[in-house]
């Protein structure tokens, strides 16, 4: 076993945390830009409608990297 | 500014001899915006003035007439003199009649054409086999192919193994041979078979029964025939281009004008009738009333009746916003997603103080601030349509170059030839990241905390102050509780931790008696919408850090030095413009969703029906 140490588990848990909250929210995005785009298929117009749903998980990520940004903290920089 | 356009309810009722003076009147005003009637049993649904029929059957024709002739009916017409319907409709019609002689006459051609083309195509095929054309009759006992077979010599070889009787004539190409070949037609499929080994094409002769003599006898006729016939058709279409041209003002003024009085003349359908008057009832801005009325009474010599009604529960009040000219560029926004209502607060001002500064925050860079207001400014010349959209862009960019100053960024470089920009917090991710986060959270605390109030604001005018207090006030205790117990447990203030419990505990009870159940199953909301904000910083932090990996990848290439310094010249161009792409694009759309997602469900209702005076397009 390589040893990684106290830094490198916290570097690796961050990653974990924004890892996954980023792939939570793409696979969130890409059911509602499925649905977004088959409604605009039917009505143009939904189109700004349509974006702004899409973009709405994406604040999982954001969430994420607040996480991963405090558990960087604990490493003490 | 905060409001929607003060309306009046009116009603106007008059005979119908003044029907049309008044639908005139109120066509020019542009201000009153018409309920349609409904039929009910006294008030009967008028109806179309007499001409509307008239003037729908010739506009019909000068649309179709200007679909044939290819005009954009969009284009703008030099003035010119309008006629009379009838005398508008003589023209139209002679011109249409024209037109669909031209049209037929060159469809006759082009069929003609086409034949002979077609035959002409066939003699000039079989031109060099010199065969003549009585040779293909259609006989009782003799079959014939004429086509390209390939190994011809071969061929040539085989075909006495088939039937001992055949006609050949040929004309060789190469290995391959263009021919016509005669056998019994007892033989026929066998010499089909064997025309087939020899990758046989035939051509299509059948045009050709009936004509005699040689070949090269009739091409030069045919060639002659049809330079002729493309000669009319270059005549044909010069006459109709030359009717598009002398007409194609007229017909564009003429068809703007009809629309016009089409409108007018079916603007009836929208009334109230009785057999001999009639209501129209619609809304009007209060401040347009006295005009209004006074012109119609002068218009008809006052047999017109024309009153404000008070306005009942349940009216659905058309939505006229009204804000100072800056502003107006962001009621872009509220087209984007719904109207407020009529008594609704208009959030279009807060969006025009706020969106600018959270877009800055985001993309917040001195020089992307300076690179977008400066292509804003340009394409907003260029399409002077969209001016509003680009408006909007423009005070995002002044934001971008306000937070760049803040930010002491410049395309990401905090130095500029070893001079160190000035800043009040870094963004910089090896540095200061706690404070930035604390930051977009005060803003999104604050952010949060107006729309509250405006949505306290909303209900005390709605349902008075009981109903508006249970409603929001819960929500402030709520984060006062909060904050009580962070700034407790984290020892910055003394004071027992109990305080914020308590105050958390009431939140939650006035937010049980306010909203029901629903109000407690959002408590998690207002935090989760409030470190929402956070992404002011995140999306920041993204573009900061492609700008610095752009910046550091192209002074590798500068310290190189020599041809390199072309490549690194290269690589901050087009780093650089794509990272603004992204950034706008992402800037905009989490300003765009902060106001939409995060500040406006804390008051926005929306869904009001917009003001759509008769006249105005």
């Amino acid at each position: 076993m390589v040893d990684v140490g106290n830094v490198g588990i916290v570097a690796i848990s961050a990653a974990f945390a924004l890892g996954c909250s980023a792939f939570a929210a793409a696979w969130a995005e890409k059911a509602i830009g499925t649905a977004a785009i088959g409604a605009m298929a039917e009505k143009e117009e939904l189109f700004g409608k349509g974006l702004i749903l899409t973009v709405i998980p994406e604040t999982i990520v954001i969430f994420g990297l607040v996480i991963a940004i405090l558990i960087l903290g604990l490493a003490g920089g | 500014m905060f409001k929607a356009t003060e309306m009046s309810k009116i009603v106007i009722l008059g005979p119908k001899t003044e029907m049309e003076k008044a639908i005139k009147t109120l066509y020019e005003l542009k201000v009153c915006h018409v309920i349609e009637h409904k039929k009910i049993e006294d008030l009967d649904i008028c109806s179309p003035m007499e001409k509307a029929n008239d003037i729908a059957r010739i506009l019909v024709k000068i649309r179709s007439i200007c679909s044939y002739l290819g005009i954009d009916m969009k284009l703008a017409a030099k003035k010119g003199e309008m006629l009379g319907i009838k005398e508008l409709e003589r023209h139209v019609f002679r011109l249409d009649s024209e037109l669909e002689a031209c049209l037929n006459e060159l469809k006759c051609i082009s069929s003609e054409i086409n034949e002979k083309s077609g035959l002409l195509k066939s003699l000039e095929e079989i031109k060099s086999l010199d065969i003549s054309l009585d040779s293909f009759y259609s006989f009782e006992t003799l079959k014939y192919f004429v086509g390209y077979v390939k190994g011809f010599e071969n061929f040539k070889k085989s075909i006495p193994s088939v039937t001992p009787k055949f006609g050949l004539q040929h004309k060789q190409f190469g290995k391959g041979a263009l021919i016509a070949l005669f056998v019994d037609k007892a033989f026929s499929d066998k010499a089909a078979k064997l025309l087939e080994g020899f990758e046989f094409r035939s051509i299509d002769i059948s045009r050709l029964t009936g004509i005699k003599g040689k070949p090269s006898a009739h091409i030069g006729r045919l060639a002659k025939q049809i330079s002729i016939l493309e000669n009319k058709k270059k005549e044909i279409n010069k006459k109709i281009s030359d009717i598009r041209k002398q007409n194609q003002d007229l017909l564009i003024l003429h068809e703007r004008f009809l629309s016009e009085e089409l409108e007018k003349a079916e603007a009836p359908l929208k009334f109230g009738s009785t057999e001999s008057s009639f209501v129209i009832s619609g809304w009007l801005p209060k401040k347009d009333f006295n005009k209004t009325a006074e012109l119609l009474n002068s218009k008809t010599k006052n047999k017109i009746f024309i009153k404000q009604m008070p306005i009942e529960k349940g009216d659905k009040v058309p939505v006229k916003l009204k804000n100072p000219k800056v502003i107006r560029s962001f009621e872009f926004f509220m087209d984007l997603y719904s109207l407020p209502s009529y008594k609704e607060i208009d959030p279009t001002f807060f969006i025009f103080l706020t969106f600018p500064l959270l877009f800055g925050f985001m993309l917040g860079d001195m020089g992307y601030g300076l690179t977008t207001l400066i292509v804003f400014w340009l394409l907003k010349k260029k399409f002077p349509k969209a001016k509003g959209f680009f408006n909007i862009l423009i005070f995002a960019s002044l934001a971008t170059v306000f937070f760049g100053a803040l930010f002491g960024e410049f395309f990401g470089a905090e130095e500029l030839f070893g001079w160190h920009l000035p800043r009040l917090i870094s963004r910089n991710p090896e540095h200061e990241l706690i404070p930035l986060m604390a930051f977009a959270a005060i803003v999104g605390v604050i952010h949060v905390n107006v729309g509250l109030i405006i949505g306290f604001i909303n209900e005390l005018k709605a349902h008075g102050f009981k109903r508006a207090f249970m409603e929001k006030f819960g929500w402030f205790f709520l984060e006062a509780g909060a904050a009580l117990l962070a700034l407790s447990y984290a020892k910055i203030i003394s004071i027992s931790p109990f305080a914020g419990y308590a105050l958390a505990a009431i939140a939650v009870i006035v937010l049980f008696l306010g909203e029901g159940t629903k109000g407690l199953v959002e408590i998690p909301s207002i935090f989760g919408n409030i470190l929402s904000y956070l992404r002011l910083m995140a999306i920041g932090l993204s573009s900061v850090g492609l700008a610095i990996v752009v910046n550091d990848l192209a002074k590798g290439f500068f310290h190189s030095g020599g041809f390199l310094i072309l490549a690194g010249i290269l690589v901050l161009v087009a780093g650089h413009a794509i990272n603004i792409g992204v950034g706008l694009l992402g800037s905009f759309l989490h300003a765009l969703r902060l106001h939409y997602v995060e500040f406006f469900t804390k008051f926005y209702k929306g869904g009001g029906m917009p003001f759509k005076p008769f006249g105005a397009k």
